[in-house]
């Protein structure tokens, strides 16, 4: 008879918490280098002695460069690569479909139509409001999807299906409020590709205080997420209630993907390839997987928009056309060298 | 003692199950039959607790439904196979219920790792269940309901995708937990081995219970052929085994 501690060598789990710390520790790395670089360097040591007060800080306009331009968008950045990483990856467990996307159930398209709404209304300046209205859109068209979907999740593929419509409905309002006023499709496409600009600690507030909620909710289901990947019979008998989990996961889900696209665009392509990349080396994207899914996607979103500052520098590129730019050889290659999706 | 009273399911405009009344002793092996579409499936997943019916099934004077401390096992039909899981952390999702989903105690490891041994999977615990043979995926299933420890396990055509010897491993796995007073409820196609492992069987066709007893008498009533519309032959071995089998000259 073997001794338990023999055994927990035997089912050591596959797991390994350095993945996650590392994660952690590349975040970090990464948050620094996005917030030195750019038209004007700043020292490593005086943006560390700045971020924690210590004396010998930047000061003057530097300091303002840091605090109000470059931290902020950094911040916003890590936020919405979390946001859209970890929702892509609870979107593919409860669909059970390895191509599912945060945007899947018409968020994308509602924010458009918001957006869109905003920058056309006659007269009054809505700019401003733009976030607020693609917010609004965004979480309207996923609740219109959720009620024409009729049965919830009892059936999930409808669900999916009926976001897809609803998405459809959403654009070509949007294409034709666009031809109506075609004053606004510069703004409107380019706000379409995903933009941090506006980043200011106003919209980096509320953004974090919603994309925070909802991944403190996903962070703590994730565990029974892997419940979801068994027959919903199997799950019940495991303690789970699957309808009940997978309505919490994708209302979560949805707060995150809205919170992201309303305050920077769309940004395309992270939501698909962060998961599917770590699971790669984590071989799961739920459980402790989810937590290292929302760190590298932070990773990921805050390099992309050190690379759409920078690579045209003074002129900015659309960080949507970055992570697509990027993303999608880089994953090709990955896909053709490890089959990433039924390990 | 599971006392199934008045039992009716509706799917949409189907009656699948119609006014069933049977009691299911506790410690028991009992094998519900029928051709397909009987309903075997959806009164398994009514005594799960999972589907809605209206009526009243009660597990030990409860109703199953309201039940949610009960610890019922399910290994079903046809699984889905979670990408990314070993065969340890599968068979370790057993203890969920009692360690909390994601933890793992002392104990549930020392449990794994005896059941590990006992269901042949001893070796095989760092694999991927997607990487199993159908017989090894369905040693996993066992095991993982083994060490749930629970009082009541339903299975779902446990032996259907094996071939002859592994379904008589699998099923020797399943008679362990009699052996620990498990209550067993399980569909099997195969009469045969029904007949062979379960104490009780019974007998269902289009939603209703035909006949309920025990083996031998079922076996040897001559309605078990009305409930196959006459397609089967029963022989009995020297052994007194009795072996079911279907008729060749049909022509549907």
């Amino acid at each position: 008879m073997l001794k338990s501690k023999g055994h927990e060598s035997v089912l050591a789990p596959i797991w390994n918490w350095r993945i996650t710390a590392f994660a952690a520790a590349l975040l970090f790395f990464v948050g620094i280098l996005a917030i030195s670089f750019g038209p004007v360097s700043l020292g490593f040591d005086q943006i560390i002695k700045t971020l924690f007060g210590l004396p010998g800080g930047l000061v003057g306009q530097d300091r303002t460069l840091l605090i109000d331009l470059r931290l902020p968008r950094a911040l916003l950045a890590a936020l919405v690569g979390a946001a859209l990483a970890t929702s892509g990856a609870v979107y593919q467990t409860v669909f059970r479909n390895p191509l599912a996307d945060p945007y899947l159930l018409g968020a994308a398209a509602g924010a458009g139509l918001g957006a869109t709404v905003a920058l056309t209304s006659a007269g009054a300046d809505l700019y401003s409001l733009l976030p607020i209205f693609s917010f609004v859109g965004a979480i309207l068209a996923v609740l219109v999807s959720f009620f024409i979907s009729g049965k919830f999740f009892a059936e999930p593929n409808s669900l999916l299906l009926s976001g897809i419509a609803v998405g459809s409905f959403a654009t070509a309002v949007q294409t034709y409020l666009q031809q109506r006023n075609s004053s606004s499709l510069r703004p409107v496409y380019s706000w379409i590709l995903g933009e941090l600009t506006v980043a200011n600690w106003q919209i980096v507030t509320w953004s974090t205080i919603y994309i925070l909620i909802a991944l403190t909710i996903l962070i703590t289901v994730s565990k029974q997420l892997d419940g979801l990947m068994l027959t919903d019979e199997e799950a019940y008998s495991l303690g789970i209630n699957p309808n009940k989990l997978r309505v919490i996961a994708v209302v979560a889900a949805t707060l995150a993907t809205a919170t992201a696209v309303s305050a920077s665009g769309l940004i395309g392509f992270v939501g698909i390839v962060v998961p599917h990349l770590v699971r790669g080396i984590t071989h799961r994207v739920t459980n402790r997987g989810l937590l290292t899914i929302a760190l590298v996607g932070a990773s990921f979103l805050v390099l992309a928009d050190l690379g759409a500052r920078t690579l045209l520098s003074p002129a900015e590129l659309p960080i949507g056309v970055i992570t697509a730019f990027v993303g999608a050889p880089f994953f090709l290659v990955v896909l053709r060298k490890k089959r990433l999706v039924n390990q | 003692m599971i006392k199934i009273e008045d039992l009716n399911v509706r799917i949409g405009q189907r009656n699948i199950l119609t006014d069933i009344n049977i009691e299911i002793e506790d410690g028991k092996w009992t094998c519900l039959v029928g051709p397909n579409g009987a309903g075997k499936t959806t009164l398994l997943k009514s005594l799960l607790g999972s589907q809605p019916y209206s009526g009243s099934i009660t597990d030990s004077g409860v109703e199953v439904f309201r039940n949610h401390d009960r610890n019922v096992a399910f290994v079903p039909q046809h699984p889905q196979i979670p990408i990314g899981m070993s065969v340890s952390e599968y068979v370790m999702l057993g203890r969920s219920k009692r360690d909390g989903w994601g933890n793992e105690s002392n104990k549930s490891r020392n449990l794994v790792a005896d059941i590990l041994k006992i269901t042949g999977l001893f070796g095989m615990q760092g694999q991927f269940v997607s990487q199993l043979s159908g017989g090894e995926m369905q040693r996993a299933l066992i095991a993982r309901a083994l060490v749930q420890e629970p009082t009541l396990i339903l299975l779902d055509e446990p032996t259907s995708a094996l071939d002859l010897h592994h379904q008589i491993s699998v099923l020797n796995n399943i008679e362990l937990l009699k052996d620990r007073g498990v209550t067993i409820i399980s569909t099997m196609h195969d009469i045969t081995l029904a007949a062979m492992y379960a104490e009780k069987i019974v007998v269902m066709q289009q939603g209703k219970v035909l006949l309920n007893g025990t083996s031998d008498f079922v076996i040897h009533s001559p309605e078990l052929k009305t409930a196959f519309e006459n397609r089967i032959n029963v022989f009995t071995l020297d052994s007194g085994r009795p072996v079911i089998v279907a008729k060749k000259d049909l022509t549907n």
